[in-house]
């Protein structure tokens, strides 16, 4: 069974971007608008990762993950930043909130496929 | 300090503070649109130069399609070129959604120039309501007292347009960004 991919962005080009190139490589791809969305689609499904921009309206991704982390089944689910931060204060700020990985904006859409593989098979 | 001297220099105080606040925000409204224009004209540039290629490799294969659509045998080197085409067009595919980012980034750009922009409207209203209850007949100490109010309402201001400023797109290129797994 494909695996499932929970993808939060505000940007709606962006969200088509990820799961045009997720869907490709065999992955089914939830989608989000916001980390206030993403929590909500979490709640009623446990995805198999979880892919998040940070600076979003409502919910940025450090807030999102934070949250996820709290809830039941979520504490193990990989979740990788994709955002066009790279600073290290920020990424050390999404490690401590749980996050597994950053990716910074651009991504290469075969790049980001072999670190969805490396991290969820 | 006699009065003239405290008057004097408040409003050298505020009117550098104008200064610097104007200087500053119109430095970085340049900045960021100078960067909106360099990834503008880069991401224009190669999703062209992509989407030509993609042409290029279809149209090359043509006379391969129009081969097999008239019911022909195509050679070995044929079949290996059509092979070929998918992951040739997929390559000019992943380049060009790379490009296509621009968008996401230019966005956020764009929007804190206008941040930035809205920002310097209302401070500048902020002087501007100030000084229409200065009144000619006002004497030094009202006045003194009114450019300490104006200087401590635009500081503050400041402060606060500055607090929803915070640079996240430091990108000059729409080039694939490092990866890091913890």
């Amino acid at each position: 069974m494909a695996k499932t991919i929970l993808a939060v962005d505000d940007s709606s080009s962006l969200r088509q971007m990820v799961a045009f190139s997720l869907k490709a490589a065999g992955y089914q791809v939830v989608e989000a608008v916001d980390g206030q969305d993403g929590l909500e689609k979490a709640k009623l499904q446990t995805v198999d990762l979880v892919l998040t921009d940070q600076n979003m309206p409502r919910m940025d991704g450090l807030q999102l993950i934070a949250l996820l982390r709290e809830l039941p089944g979520y504490q193990k689910v990989p979740i990788l930043m994709l955002t066009t931060e790279s600073s290290d204060e920020m990424k050390g700020k999404g490690r401590a909130a749980g996050a597994n990985g950053w990716l910074v904006k651009p991504f290469d859409p075969q790049r980001l496929i072999e670190v969805v593989k490396k991290v969820i098979g | 300090m006699t009065r003239k001297k405290i008057l004097g220099s408040h409003v050298k105080r505020l009117l550098s503070g104008v200064s610097d606040h104007g200087r500053k925000h119109l430095t970085e409204v340049e900045t960021d649109l100078v960067q909106t224009g360099l990834l503008l004209e880069e991401a224009i540039e190669k999703l062209s130069r992509n989407f030509m290629a993609i042409h290029a490799a279809v149209g090359a294969r043509q006379g391969i399609i129009d081969l097999l659509l008239a019911g022909g045998q195509p050679t070995a080197e044929q079949s290996a070129a059509l092979v070929a085409m998918q992951a040739e067009v997929g390559g000019y595919v992943n380049a060009a959604i790379t490009s296509m980012q621009f968008q996401d980034m230019t966005s956020q750009l764009i929007a804190r120039t206008l941040k930035r922009v809205t920002g310097l409207r209302e401070f500048l209203g902020t002087l501007g309501s100030h000084g229409a209850s200065m009144l000619p007949e006002s004497d030094n100490e009202e006045i003194v007292d009114l450019l300490g109010k104006v200087s401590m309402a635009l500081a503050i201001q400041s402060l606060e347009l500055r607090s929803v400023l915070r640079k996240a797109v430091s990108q000059q290129h729409l080039e694939s960004g490092d990866i890091e797994l913890f």
